[in-house]
């Protein structure tokens, strides 16, 4: 029987678009909890450069001149999805604002914590600790850290807070990350990219292997942006055997920057 | 007249009320350690010491007729807002036995003169009061509010979640050894393993710039230098479903004469929220109001013509 070139042609069609979706979904086949999910215990970190710009950007100059190339913004594809951060107009010009005076506006430079997504791409690593309950992630930058009840939000937080109130469950091996209850003091980029106390962050921790997990965040704030939008990024194990949460403790860092003038002038 | 019923009912009680003399507690069920799922005592959830216990005793009187007068428990206003869930013990420090740490006269200065400084630059304040970090063992020593500790395990690991300035502490339990003596943290470099049911925590490597307690709570105590030799040894042994007895060794001999030891058990609390304790944050304020006090007043003395 002769099958026609036509059928032929779709059904082989088919057979690679199925090849190619299950390819998509490969199954983590990496090492597993004792209750039988993926093991995301470890030291991460993100290897990009959002935390300087989460758009396309070229590389650019120190702010800093004495810093030189050691201080220059070095460049990157970006992670948001469409390459556009749907900023309301209002909210847009302040953007810009923002990143015109990073250096003495950004809470990064102040050593405040990092909110969300942010701590997740700044240029240090951060720990999971995944126990049947609760996921914590500790993060060397400010040591900053967020308990995650794997559990239903019951209620909103009474306060706000910098790093948000989260709750984490799991969707087959991906762990899905609910946070809000954010108070509008930290911004996602030294670019100047900010948001409100409405923000809503919903992160999706997709493990690929036993040493990468790819990262979503799905970033919903109506007093800032027109829509919701994502960025995405793997994340990276740490290797090193010895490999261990050093402390980056930078208060004392910038003491002299914030308090400098109320500090006794008479030779000690 | 006796029933069947009644007969059956006072036979069944015959042999309790015959083992009631052995018994020396109420007939309370058996507490039992459980395990973590890689076999570790399984000591997690959510444990707290708002406890008022004065940190020392009282020194003796210099005439060694009695103790010196009570100036009552000023931990007691401290914690008045909180029930106290533990027994109170007449102090935290319980080696040596008279209750005193034995600071010595180096660490006696170091601590008068940052105490009498604050104003005049933030080094001179608590690390707590600067929101880098309550350090180790001060983490875990009462202050008067946000005493709340969250405990997790997985293999090769216990971490211990601080509540005040949002402290979570990796302890490997893994037989790594301690970090190269060049690398030095505020908070020390910690290693632990199980004896038994107690979790020995080790604790080396220190900058030197911490103190060995930081909060109004620990009295004489806070403010004393914690140097770079500092070695300290926890041990967490949980003794009930609702206790974990917390014991320090500290040994740090340019601060103290001999290893002195603090013991206080942590209680288990479900309900108590542990809530974001922002510090650095918002430390503008204290910052602004202690140095920038200090700066007034010596325009105002200036302006006196006081020196």
């Amino acid at each position: 029987m002769r099958i026609p070139l036509a059928i032929t042609l779709a059904i082989t069609l088919t057979l690679i678009a199925g090849a190619v979706s299950l390819a998509a979904q490969t199954r983590y086949t990496g090492p597993r909890t004792a209750w039988g999910k993926p093991d995301l215990n470890g030291i991460w970190q993100a290897i990009n450069t959002a935390d300087w710009d989460l758009l396309p950007h070229a590389a650019a100059q120190s702010p800093v001149l004495a810093l030189g190339a050691a201080g220059a913004q070095p460049p990157g594809l970006g992670v948001v999805e469409g390459d556009e951060i749907p900023y309301l107009p209002a909210a847009a010009a302040k953007k810009k604002q923002n990143g015109a005076h990073w250096l003495t506006e950004d809470p990064e430079v102040k050593c405040f914590l990092p909110g969300v997504p942010r701590a997740t791409y700044m240029p240090y690593p951060f720990q999971i600790v995944q126990t049947a309950g609760n996921v914590l992630i500790a993060y060397q930058f400010a040591g900053a850290v967020r308990m995650i009840p794997l559990k239903a939000r019951a209620s909103d937080s009474p306060v706000d807070s910098w790093m948000g109130d989260s709750f984490g469950r799991w969707e087959g091996d991906v762990l899905v990350i609910d946070a809000k209850g954010f108070t509008d003091t930290t911004w996602f980029s030294r670019a100047g990219d900010f948001h409100s106390d409405a923000l809503h962050v919903v992160e999706r921790y997709t493990p690929l292997s036993h040493d990468a997990i790819q990262y979503e965040a799905t970033i919903e704030d109506p007093q800032t942006f027109s829509r919701p939008w994502k960025i995405s990024m793997p994340l990276y194990r740490h290797l090193e055997k010895n490999a261990q949460l050093l402390e980056f403790k930078c208060v004392e860092f910038v003491e002299e920057l914030m308090y400098g003038p109320l500090r006794k002038q008479t030779s000690k | 007249m006796m029933t069947r019923a009644s007969i059956a009912v006072l036979l069944l009680a015959l042999p309790l009320a015959a083992q009631t003399p052995a018994k020396t507690a109420p007939a309370a069920k058996i507490w039992k350690q459980t395990k973590t799922p890689d076999g570790q005592p399984d000591i997690q959830g959510v444990w707290v010491n708002f406890d008022s216990t004065p940190f020392e005793r009282a020194a003796p009187s210099p005439t060694g007729a009695g103790s010196a007068p009570a100036s009552g428990n000023q931990n007691a206003l401290l914690f008045a807002d909180r029930a106290p869930k533990v027994p109170q013990r007449p102090s935290m420090v319980v080696d040596p036995p008279n209750g005193r740490v034995p600071l010595t006269p180096w660490a006696e200065q170091q601590r008068d003169y940052s105490l009498s400084h604050v104003q005049d630059s933030w080094e001179y304040n608590t690390t707590w009061e600067r929101c880098i970090a309550r350090g180790i063992p001060a983490a875990i020593f009462p202050a008067g509010y946000n005493n709340g500790y969250q405990i997790l395990q997985t293999p090769g690991q216990v971490v211990i979640l601080y509540e005040m300035i949002h402290e979570a502490r990796i302890v490997p339990i893994d037989g790594r050894p301690h970090l190269p003596a060049a690398l030095r943290q505020w908070n020390g470099d910690p290693r632990g393993h199980w004896e038994g049911n107690t979790l020995v925590v080790e604790t080396t490597n220190f900058n030197g710039k911490g103190m060995i307690a930081t909060n109004a709570a620990s009295a004489r105590i806070r403010s004393v230098p914690e140097t770079e030799n500092a070695h300290i040894v926890e041990r967490f042994t949980r003794v009930d479903e609702n206790t974990i007895n917390y014991e320090v060794t500290i040994d740090d001999p340019k601060a103290a004469s001999a290893p002195w030891k603090v013991a206080m058990p942590l209680a288990r609390d479900d309900n108590y929220k542990i809530y974001e304790y922002m510090c650095h944050e918002a430390n503008k304020d204290y910052m602004e109001i202690t140095l920038g006090g200090g700066r007034l007043k010596e325009k105002t003395d200036a302006a006196a013509g006081r020196k």
